[in-house]
């Protein structure tokens, strides 16, 4: 797995510096690439360097952050930004969700909790490239395990059941999703089932029992906690939050 | 008639009465209404003394007799004076124009006055009654038309930017000016002046100067002054305390940077106002930055937390735990040095409730203060709305579960055997949506 290749843009130098020395981006498999401090340098770095991921400051001089991201969209849609703002509105959020940004993440930022926010990224970059379709003999094995994972969100697997099922051994299936996607199994079907609870929760009008049964968890309230430590919210909260930002 | 006069001068002495005992904002209206209601009483003094004096020609000395019709005169006159400059000064108030007739209104009043002091005064006699007639009484209806019409046209010339209710006074004002000059006019031995005086002060009491309304002007300023102080930029604060917080961090100061990030996290959280209920994790998560804090500014100060995860879903009014661990170190701990336990706990109390208790080993209540503690929360509806004082915050979080919650929960205090008090909540268990 190639490292991901990291664009700061952030007007104050020192939240820059803290990003770049506090965070652990070698373990993550990342690399900062560069920095930006204002709207039009995010730009022309963004075109010089093209980079996968864009951390992005929303309030910066010249030219704002989300109409950095909103042009930057057409040019390269293939690129990741992520959001770290201490505007902790829903107008910013609207906005931000309209254009399709990776996660939206509130100052104070904190270090050690930044990398779930990579490891969100890795997953949705991995996402992006599956296959639509495929004969199954011609697919590589770690696309088979995740078409596997999402067609049973609703069951206990493991990587021991994995390991029964494609007659492979569980070490090298960790090794797989570690090389393969960047994160390990755990991680990523978390981060399966709570991007399916997210859809039911905005797309259906299920209660938050029937969602939790529906993706396995025996207990709602360890789902809703589950879900609490991705989203930052409560289920509820979340549904809510969504309704009344589409009103 | 002087029976009249008594009675409208017992009227408006107890409107008097209310209205200089009521708090009220200091400005040019109440203070011009103040100073005309002080004339207006005076003068129903002088118009009663005249109704018997002028009466009574033969055994009352033509000097005395004069003067009080002087008195008289020119005490109804100061009132015109001061009708015209309320209306000016409410029209000044509601279109923001200065006002530019008070010098005519000013010169006008010197001569009247002074027309009024040294003019000969003529007495007419007649089965009906007497009264005072001549040059002397023609100012008088002078001064009355004069005013009039300054105040009829200030408000015609506003009378889009007025506001319905100012509108109605002066309009008010205006037609019994009018009309009671008229009518007074044609019966010179009505003497109704009085009652008219009477009715305009009546009409401004009532609905521009009345107690609801100075109260509410009066909170209304209070409130924007605690708007104002509230009113330093959040994100300011955030910014700057982050970056101090990553500078910390980058000279590898941990602790430092934690001490930030608990404050930052304190201040985020607790100005999320806008919502009336949050859950119990949430109020908790205020809780501990906030308890982080005190606890490293005070070394000695332990705190414990006990709650049953089973709770930490369920909806609470937000913000009342805060004020009440707060309650507890400020009143208890801080007088045994901040050297003491806060015990936090949550659980389950039955089918459908919990109670959250807050139990500190501080130095408990002083005698008495117990009683007033628990009457204060017993009749917390009856409370008035204080602005400041140490008890406002749980009188608050009373407030606050018994609306959003029901009147069978609430706050209540009990001493420990071992010192110190515990603070209970009843609350229901209300789950967030499902």
């Amino acid at each position: 797995m190639k490292k991901l290749r990291v664009l700061l843009v952030d007007d104050e130098i020192l939240i820059r510096q803290g990003f770049k020395q506090l965070f652990d981006w070698e373990a993550h498999d990342c690399q900062v690439v560069g920095e930006a401090a204002d709207g039009m340098e995010a730009l022309s770095q963004i075109d010089l360097l093209r980079p996968d991921l864009v951390i992005m400051d929303i309030n910066i001089p010249v030219m704002n952050g989300l109409k950095v991201i909103q042009c930057s969209r057409m040019k390269y849609p293939e690129m990741a930004f992520v959001i770290v703002s201490g505007y902790d509105d829903f107008a910013y959020c609207r906005e931000a969700l309209r254009l399709k940004i990776t996660d939206y993440i509130l100052k104070p930022v904190n270090y050690e909790e930044f990398g779930s926010c990579i490891d969100n990224l890795k997953i949705a970059l991995f996402q992006r490239q599956l296959p639509p379709e495929a004969a199954p003999s011609e697919e590589r094995v770690i696309v088979s395990i995740t078409r596997y994972l999402q067609e049973h969100l609703s069951e206990e697997v493991s990587l021991g059941v994995l390991s029964e099922e494609f007659h492979l051994s569980a070490q090298y299936i960790s090794q797989l999703f570690k090389n393969e996607i960047g994160v390990n199994f755990l991680t990523y079907f978390t981060n399966i089932r709570m991007e399916r609870a997210k859809t039911l929760l905005l797309s259906t009008a299920l209660s938050i029992g029937e969602i939790s049964e529906q993706l396995g968890f025996l207990d709602y309230r360890v789902f809703t906690k589950a879900f609490k430590k991705a989203e930052g919210v409560t289920p509820s909260q979340f549904r809510r939050d969504f309704l009344e930002v589409s009103k | 008639m002087l029976r009249m006069e008594i009675a409208l001068f017992l009227v408006l002495a107890f409107v008097a009465n209310t209205y200089y005992s009521a708090e009220k904002k200091f400005t040019q209206l109440h203070r011009t209404f103040s100073m005309l209601l002080m004339v207006v009483l005076l003068h129903l003094v002088f118009d009663g003394i005249t109704v018997y004096t002028v009466n009574h020609l033969d055994t009352v000395p033509v000097f005395l007799n004069n003067t009080f019709h002087r008195l008289f005169i020119g005490t109804m006159i100061l009132i015109f004076f001061l009708f015209y400059q309320y209306i000016a000064i409410l029209v000044e108030e509601e279109t923001g124009k200065p006002r530019r007739l008070d010098l005519s209104a000013g010169v006008y009043l010197v001569i009247a006055e002074l027309g009024n002091m040294l003019l000969p005064i003529h007495y007419a006699v007649t089965p009906q009654g007497n009264y005072s007639d001549g040059i002397h009484v023609v100012f008088c209806y002078i001064s009355v038309a004069f005013y009039f019409l300054l105040g009829t046209g200030l408000l015609l010339f506003n009378w889009r930017s007025i506001r319905k209710k100012e509108k109605m006074a002066i309009l008010f004002a205006c037609a019994v000016e009018l009309i009671g000059t008229t009518l007074q006019a044609i019966n010179h031995t009505w003497l109704i002046s009085g009652l008219g005086i009477t009715l305009i002060t009546l009409a401004f009491y009532v609905i521009l100067e009345n107690p609801d309304i100075l109260r509410a002007e009066l909170t209304e300023q209070k409130m924007s002054m605690l708007y104002l102080k509230s009113q330093v930029n959040p994100h300011f604060l955030y910014n700057t305390l982050d970056t101090i917080r990553i500078q910390a961090q980058l000279n590898g100061d941990k602790q430092v940077a934690e001490l930030l990030m608990h404050l930052v996290d304190f201040f985020r959280l607790s100005v999320k106002v806008d919502r009336p209920m949050v859950t119990l994790d949430d109020e908790m998560e205020l809780l501990e930055a906030y308890m982080e804090l005190m606890c490293y500014r005070y070394p000695e100060l332990e705190c414990t937390y006990d709650i049953d995860p089973e709770l930490g879903g369920m909806q609470v009014p937000n913000f009342i735990m805060q004020p009440i661990v707060e309650n507890s170190l400020v009143h208890g701990l801080k007088n045994k040095g901040y050297r003491g336990k806060v015990e936090i706990s949550a659980r389950r109390t039955g089918e459908n409730q919990m109670e959250i208790a807050v139990r500190d080993t501080g130095s408990g209540f002083e005698p008495g203060k117990k009683d007033a503690v628990d009457k204060m929360l017993r009749c917390y509806a009856r409370q008035p709305a204080k602005l400041t004082g140490n008890s406002i915050g749980i009188l608050n979080v009373q407030k606050r579960i018994k609306l959003l919650c029901g009147r069978e929960y609430g706050l209540w205090y009990t001493e420990n055997d071992t010192g110190g008090v515990t603070a209970h909540m009843l609350l229901p268990l209300m789950e967030d949506g499902t």
